[in-house]
């Protein structure tokens, strides 16, 4: 406490005996940290990967909209967004850094949305006392406008539905269809969010504007499509088994997992690995392309924002699928019907099997990502690091893209219909997410 | 009234000069071990070898044998320890004990002990000691040993020569004699140690796994035989044994035997077919079971002769613990492996089995109060106060909780989870950061009726000690029994019995000539004044343990026995009248004894009611369709859409014999059987194909239009349509011409649940009164009742605002209460007080105010009239949810459940709070309240947050006060006594609490002229936190207020949900149809 008093006493002696003005030097690191805390955060809290991309899209909005006043080449992302009014004009006669103001709303958004406030406030209130210290005033008429902003937009989250979603019907899993999803093991988890295709999307009219393919009918006779599919998840995962951990597939489905809980009992012990969801993951690579060409502060948070609402309209559009089809997942078959003692080499996800989100929110991050840093942009990927898992090397977003859909087949968590048509799913959407959003590619 | 207001006073009176016990005045002294030199303690080093995500059991710790090896009258103690050495202390009086362990060459080789029991094995009058071990994973080595008592104070290890020396993963044993050829046999109980990712199904408890599996070895002359496979004992992968008791539970002279398994493995009941084999019949003689069972204990609590059954689980009884650990599984998942995979019902809590003359088993846990005691090992029972009632000591506690939800889902993700992954390590800081589960032993005094009082505190010190084998024996021979526990990281404690000097015992120990020589299942009834006590000599029980072979019994006084009945494991019996009490007897059995008859010592009781296949004809099946209600109101209590079949006996077709109306769930046609002359014939009928949408909740068949036949009228429900729903309108159907039609009814949009009869305008055609039942997605909003006024045939709503919203209707009858020549009206429900409406002159007016009892709220479901006293006066008996519930209730902490739009989104939840220690808490878990509630995730992100919070604390003052509140003040049956007009309510004996009682019928069934009642229940609608209210076998009460138990009346309704008794006349004889939820009716001839 005394060291705290002592800091205030500083600081106003500081901000009222001196009059020399330093500016608050933010730069892209700044807003790196603070997309990476959020994640660290939904990590612990353990948000689903549909929940994780509103929160991904909302926060990285909120700090675009304010930090693109800053640099006239940057487009307004929200134009089409037609329950949004235009956020708050920033007052022309206070000194306001946009870029304090950004981190601001940014972390009110995220604070809004994430479970574990106490985190955020505490990286939230060291970065408050850093800037204070630099610059009291630049930092208070700051903050109050980005306050200002993320209220404003608060209103407008608020109306997303999301809130009504939260109380409407579990999923039920009674039913005599033998293609109908089931709870997996083994925490056989209730299907989470049925009604995701009700949030309030940001491009898309509706959530089924980009509906896939239809999968194969269901069927267990011999010969069918779907059966053949459903053995060839079989039959790929028993040839992994026999080449090992070593095998070019385990690698590639470990690396791609992106499951938020992987509940895992040892001896008496239950535990959660946890690890970033699939949107996570291509925050992760969006960070990484951003600092490979040295994007600033608003071009980061241009990259970031584009990418979000991607992926958050990929998960709407992805969830719409899975439940209205409501397909079983291999799992539950295989042991039924094939093999009673097999278990896919990722934790089967909670909730119906096509299309494959991964597979869809790839799709449409990889096209966005490419209109933004363009074609054949190689990278090495080391998102999953702090998850020990390795860095993988990749041609062009695209390139990641098709690995992490065909990831699936090799987790051994969906048919090949699922990953096919949900990269084209994606793709299809990230294509209009570009033209809707009127995305430009970025020059650096 | 009166009773309970005295013991209030005396509450208060008590609790205001009655201060703490001081440790002096306890029943138990804890005798600490530099007095009593009892130097042994279980310590347990983690290694990165071995902890507790290499072996799931790593914090089980040791057991505790006690037997008197030198035979010199003082009982001596062996403890195991599982990575230290076992030690053997010799009894040499005044509680003094010396560590002989390395003379008598017993301490063990093996790397990690578990169980031990002390018997005669070889039978030459020494006890043996087997001590069990786990050997063959994670590099613990090492076997089962037998150390074979040479009688002059050394022992010589010898499990190989007697085929004993297991090398697998055992947990304990049982040596008993099971073919009754006079030596001892062997059960080995072993546990699984695999980690459960998968269940697999059930039955794969077929497929034999020598490491996990139990096993059941022969004794054939010296040399053990594993005769498991042809015995018919399971010894499968899921064998996760714990718990182990032998008795003979049926009393047919043969030792029984019963398992406990933890996790999702059921416990197995092992009836002896008296052939060398053994028959698995759990699922039909239980309702449901421990979940995550641990020790056991098998005794007679009620005194009737045979044998009950106590299982540990380890539900909290501390709600900062309760709230913050894993317990039930979700229902979707519980109906997963009950349904699909085969599992019986499991939940997580201390089970109390209730054994009826060994036709069933009624669980009594919550009822008696001995549910919840934590994580817990060993329970024992004794009549440790000698009082005539067993008492219960149970061991409790672990190092550490690996159930913390915390831990589970945060802490221990960063702590641990590169290190497992990767390279396997675990440090042991991240194991330090699981909270501890230090929990103070409980115990509970036994009395009449099964009231168990939690007495720790009180009897014992309530300590943090982790105890977890215990074991009684009469270290001092005072008479009493004193307990001993072998504690984790502590020194074993002595708990020293004080029992005064004014308390009466007797003591038996057994001399036999066989090999047997302890007399291993021998019985002992002893009567005094009329009172019998039953007990079995079976000394391998609580949890890896064996407590001192004699046979206990406590008395009311001290006064001579009228008759000791002791019957020898052959079977033959002894009787001694006048035995004197205070004194220990060695007793041998006699010469020439005759076997006993255990059918004349047990008489069967003459059955009332004998079970028929069907009537001829009649062939429904009530479906309860499957809709969940929890998927859409998460948070209420109970189901309200599982409430058929409704069901009608009534002359339809005007030919004067009873036909039959059985209504259906949602999308399942009701059907009609008409009698004719030797059968029933179903009906083919159009309309009621055509309103199979509807749920049928009751029906009533009467003559409503004046005419020469009777109509049908049926009220529909079902708590899933909703709004003005057609397939909520109630029905009223006619007879005409062969084919069913539909006449006109007002309409009105409830789930309707009662329909009762009355021509309550004297103008001589029947009105109907209509009780509303709960609203349709929006449980807590009061729903109106109606009352239709026929004119002529055609019915009218009669305007009342009396009826409007006035609760959660469920019964109703018609009865002259007030004695004025006009019957009025009683109604009933849930979370509403029964009300009395005064009929005049075709008006209803409430008076419930001036005539009842204030605080009546119940969860009613049925109500009869009847003169339960036999004074003349009409008395009211009233079916409640009962006592035997995780939900407590009274008039000064009523359970409460407020009703309100919490999260202002348009749609309302209801919250359910219940009292303990005079504070309120809500009945659901943080996640389950976030599954409608999410923003409580955000006020609470970690569970050690939420745990503890009081409902005041966890929502806001004005949302609380905003809020509808609703209340229940009693969960009993009881009876509405009648008193010149005024009622007065009283409770029902602890026979009729054990689940909620959904329907009554007065007849005279066993045909002496007198009116009796017969009562039915039982309700599965609930989460698998409630678990099954399934032990209602049917009961009669007597013109004088007797209770019969189904068992005395030839009935076993338990695990059946009975929702209507009716009586059907049938080719001249009367039969009782049983109508039952999602199942057949059941058909029962009255016997002369």
């Amino acid at each position: 406490m005394r060291k705290f008093l002592y800091i205030i006493i500083c600081t106003v002696v500081l901000s009222s005996c001196t009059k020399e003005e330093k500016p608050i030097v933010i730069s892209a690191e700044n807003y790196h940290q603070t997309v990476d805390k959020i994640t660290d955060i939904m990590v612990h809290d353990i948000f689903s990967p549909p929940v994780a991309s509103r929160i991904y899209a909302y926060s990285n909005l909120a700090a675009y909209q304010i930090i693109r006043q800053e640099n006239k080449d940057l487009i307004d992302l929200t134009s089409n967004f037609k329950e949004l009014q235009p956020i708050p004009k920033a007052d022309s006669t206070a000194k306001i850094n946009f870029k304090v103001a950004a981190l601001v709303a940014q972390m009110e958004i995220g604070k809004k949305l994430i479970f574990s406030e106490e985190f955020l406030t505490s990286y939230r209130d060291s970065l408050y006392t850093n800037w204070k210290k630099t610059n009291e005033e630049e930092f208070n008429t700051s903050k109050s406008y980005g306050l200002e902003v993320a209220q404003h937009l608060s209103k407008w989250i608020d109306k997303d539905n999301y809130k009504e979603t939260r109380t409407m019907p579990k999923y039920s899993v009674y039913s005599d269809d033998p293609g109908r999803w089931q709870p997996t093991p083994p925490s056989y988890m209730d299907g989470i969010e049925p009604h995701w295709p009700k949030i309030r999307p940001f491009t898309l009219d509706s959530a089924s504007q980009f509906k896939p393919a239809p999968h194969p009918d269901f069927s267990l006779e011999e010969g069918t499509a779907f059966y053949d599919e459903l053995i060839e998840v079989y039959e790929i995962n028993k040839k992994m088994e026999k080449e090992g951990d070593e095998a070019e597939e385990v690698k590639i489905a470990q690396f791609w997992d992106c499951n938020p809980y992987v509940s895992t009992q040892r001896g008496h012990l239950m535990f959660a690995t946890k690890k970033i969801t699939p949107g996570g993951h291509w925050m992760g690579i969006c960070k990484i392309a951003s600092k490979k060409v040295d994007l600033d502060f608003a071009q980061s948070s241009y990259a970031y924002t584009a990418t979000a609402i991607a992926l958050a309209d990929g998960f709407i559009s992805c969830w719409e699928e899975k439940y209205s089809s409501n397909l079983v997942r291999p799992e539950t078959l295989i042991n039924k019907y094939v093999d009673e003692n097999w278990k896919p080499v990722l934790q089967t996800p909670p909730f119906p099997e096509y299309s494959s989100g991964h597979s869809v929110v790839s799709g449409a991050a990889s096209i966005v990502l490419t209109k933004i840093f363009g074609e054949e942009f190689s990278f090495e990927d080391d998102t999953e690091v702090k998850y020990g898992l390795p860095v993988r090397s990749f041609k062009s977003f695209s390139h990641a893209a098709s690995e992490a859909a065909v990831s699936r087949l090799y987790g051994g968590i969906h048919y090949r219909a699922a990953i096919e048509n949900g990269l084209v799913q994606g793709k299809n959407l990230g294509n209009h997410v570009v033209k809707d959003l009127n995305l430009q590619p970025l020059t650096y | 009234m009166k009773k309970p207001f005295s013991l209030i006073i005396l509450m208060i009176f008590f609790a205001s000069c009655e201060k703490e016990k001081t440790p002096e005045d306890f029943l138990f002294e804890k005798l600490p071990a530099e007095t009593t030199g009892l130097n042994f303690s279980n310590e347990l080093t983690e290694t990165n070898a071995l902890n507790i995500l290499d072996y799931l059991y790593f914090y089980n710790g040791g057991g505790v044998a006690v037997g008197d090896i030198d035979n010199n009258g003082l009982p001596d103690i062996y403890l195991t320890g599982n990575q230290v050495k076992n030690k053997l202390f010799l009894n040499k009086g005044n509680m003094q004990f010396e560590d002989i362990t390395e003379k008598a060459g017993v301490a063990g080789n093996s790397d990690w002990n578990t169980g031990v029991v002390m018997a005669d094995v070889n039978g030459d009058g020494f006890l043996d000691i087997y001590v069990c071990a786990v050997s063959g994973i994670n590099g613990l080595n090492g076997k089962n040993e037998l150390f074979i008592n040479n009688g002059d104070g050394t022992f010589t290890e010898k499990a190989e020569e007697f085929g004993l020396d297991f090398r697998n993963y055992s947990s304990t044993a049982a040596f008993f004699d099971f073919d009754n050829d006079g030596d001892l046999d062997m059960y080995l109980l072993n546990h699984a140690v695999h980690t459960v990712n998968t269940y697999g199904p059930a039955d794969i408890r077929n497929k034999r796994i020598a490491e996990s599996g139990d096993k059941l070895l022969r004794n054939d002359d010296g040399k053990f035989t594993d005769i498991s496979e042809e015995a018919g004992i399971y010894g499968g992968a899921n064998g996760y044994g714990l718990g182990l008791a032998t008795a003979d539970f049926n009393n047919d002279g043969f030792t029984d035997i019963y398992v406990s398994n933890d996790f999702h493995e059921d416990d197995y009941y092992y009836l002896n077919n008296g052939d060398g084999t053994f028959t698995e019949t759990l699922k039909s003689k239980f309702g449901h079971v421990s979940r995550f069972s641990m020790g056991n204990d098998a005794a007679d609590v009620n005194n009737d002769g045979f044998i009950d059954m106590m299982t540990l689980d380890m539900l909290p009884e501390d709600e900062k613990v309760l709230k913050a650990s894993v317990g039930d599984d979700p229902r979707d998942l519980d109906k997963l492996k009950t349904e699909e995979l085969g599992y019986h019902n499991q939940y997580t809590r201390n089970m109390l089995h209730i054994n009826q003359r060994g036709e069933y088993f009624q669980e009594t846990g919550l009822l008696n109060g001995v549910a919840a005691t934590d994580w817990s090992w060993a329970p024992l029972f004794a009549d440790f106060d000698q009082d005539g009632f067993q008492d219960l000591f149970i061991a409790t506690g672990i190092p550490k909780r690996p159930n913390d939800l915390d831990y589970i889902k945060y802490v221990s993700s960063n702590q641990i989870r590169n290190k497992i992954n990767n390279t396997r390590l675990v440090d042991n800081e991240a194991l330090d950061r699981m909270p501890s589960g230090k929990v103070h032993n409980y115990v509970f005094k036994g009395s009449e009726d099964l009231d168990f009082k939690d007495q720790s505190g009180k009897w014992i010190t309530r300590d943090s000690v982790i105890s977890t084998g215990i074991a009684y024996a009469d270290l001092d021979n005072d008479g009493d029994l004193d307990v001993v526990s072998n504690n984790i990281d502590a020194n074993a404690s002595i708990y020293e019995n004080q029992s005064d000097s004014t308390s009466a015992y007797l003591q038996l120990s057994f001399k036999l000539k066989n090999k047997n020589t302890f007399g291993i299942g021998t019985k002992a009834i002893a009567w005094q004044d009329g009172k019998m006590q039953t007990r079995q000599l079976y000394n391998s029980k609580g949890f890896q343990s064996s407590s001192e072979p004699i046979i206990h019994f406590g008395f009311q006084k001290n006064k001579k026995l009228d008759s000791l009945l002791i019957i020898w494991p052959d079977n033959t019996f002894q009787k001694q009248t006048g035995v004197v009490l205070n004194q220990h007897l060695e007793i041998s059995p006699g010469q020439n004894l005759e076997k006993i008859n255990y059918k004349k010592l047990f008489p069967a009781p003459k059955p009332w009611f004998e079970k028929i296949d069907s009537l001829p004809g009649i062939n429904f099946n009530h479906r309860e369709n499957r809709y969940t209600d929890f998927d859409r109101q998460k948070l209420i209590p109970y189901q309200i859409s599982d409430r058929g079949p409704a069901v009608a006996v009534g002359d339809l077709n005007a030919d004067g014999l009873d036909d039959i109306y059985f209504g259906n769930s949602k999308f399942d046609s009701a059907e009609i059987y008409f009698q004719q002359k030797n059968s029933f014939i179903k009906q083919d009928l159009k309309l009621l194909k055509a309103d199979e949408k509807t749920e049928n909740t009751s029906a009533v068949i009467a003559n409503l239009n004046k005419d020469s036949s009777n109509e049908l009228f049926v009220t529909s429900g079902g708590g899933e349509f909703y709004g003005e729903a057609d397939a909520l309108l109630d029905r009223l159907y006619a007879f005409e011409n062969g084919e069913l039609t539909a006449k006109e009814l007002p309409e009105y949009f409830e789930n309707t649940s009662v329909a009762k009869l009355s021509d309550i305008d004297g103008d001589g055609d029947l009105d109907v009164f209509v009780g509303g039942a709960a609203v349709s997605n929006d449980f807590g909003k009061l729903p109106s009742s109606y009352l239709l006024i026929n004119e002529d045939g055609n019915f009218k709503i009669q305007k009342n605002p009396e009826l409007e919203n006035l609760g959660m209707v469920t019964d109703a009858i018609w009865t002259d209460f007030d004695q004025d020549g006009q019957e009025d009206l009683i109604v009933i429900g849930e979370w509403m007080s029964p009300q009395f409406f005064r009929n005049s002159n075709g008006k209803l007016e409430n008076i419930s105010g001036k005539i009842l009892d204030k605080k009546l709220n119940g969860l009613w479901q049925s109500i009869v009239p009847f003169d339960i006293n036999d004074d003349g006066q009409m008395d009211y008996l009233l079916g409640n949810w009962g006592l035997n519930t995780k939900f407590p209730a009274s008039a000064e902490f009523p359970l409460k459940m407020y009703y309100s739009d919490f999260d202002n989104n348009g749609s309302t939840e209801t919250i359910v709070a219940y009292a303990k220690n005079e504070k309120y808490y809500p009945a659901n878990g943080l996640d389950e309240l976030v599954g409608q509630l999410s923003y409580l995730r955000k006020k609470f992100p970690a569970y050690k947050d939420f745990a503890g919070k009081t409902i005041e604390n966890i929502f806001e003052k004005e949302a609380l006060e905003k809020a509808n509140l609703l209340e229940v003040h009693t969960m009993a049956s009881g009876y509405l006594l009648n008193q010149d007009g005024k009622f007065t309510f009283k409770a029902f004996k602890n026979a009729l609490q054990t689940a909620p009682i959904l329907a009554f019928l007065k007849a005279d069934f066993n045909k002496d002229n007198q009116e009796e009642v017969l009562v039915a229940g039982n309700y599965f609608g609930v989460t698998p936190y409630h678990g099954r209210f399934d032990a209602l076998a049917g009961n009669i009460i007597t013109k004088n207020g007797e209770i019969l138990e189904g068992v005395e009346i030839g009935l076993n309704l338990t695990q059946k949900s009975v929702r209507s008794l009716d009586i059907v006349s049938f080719s001249g004889n009367n039969y009782l149809m049983v109508s039952l939820n999602n199942g057949k009716p059941e058909f029962y001839k009255l016997k002369d």
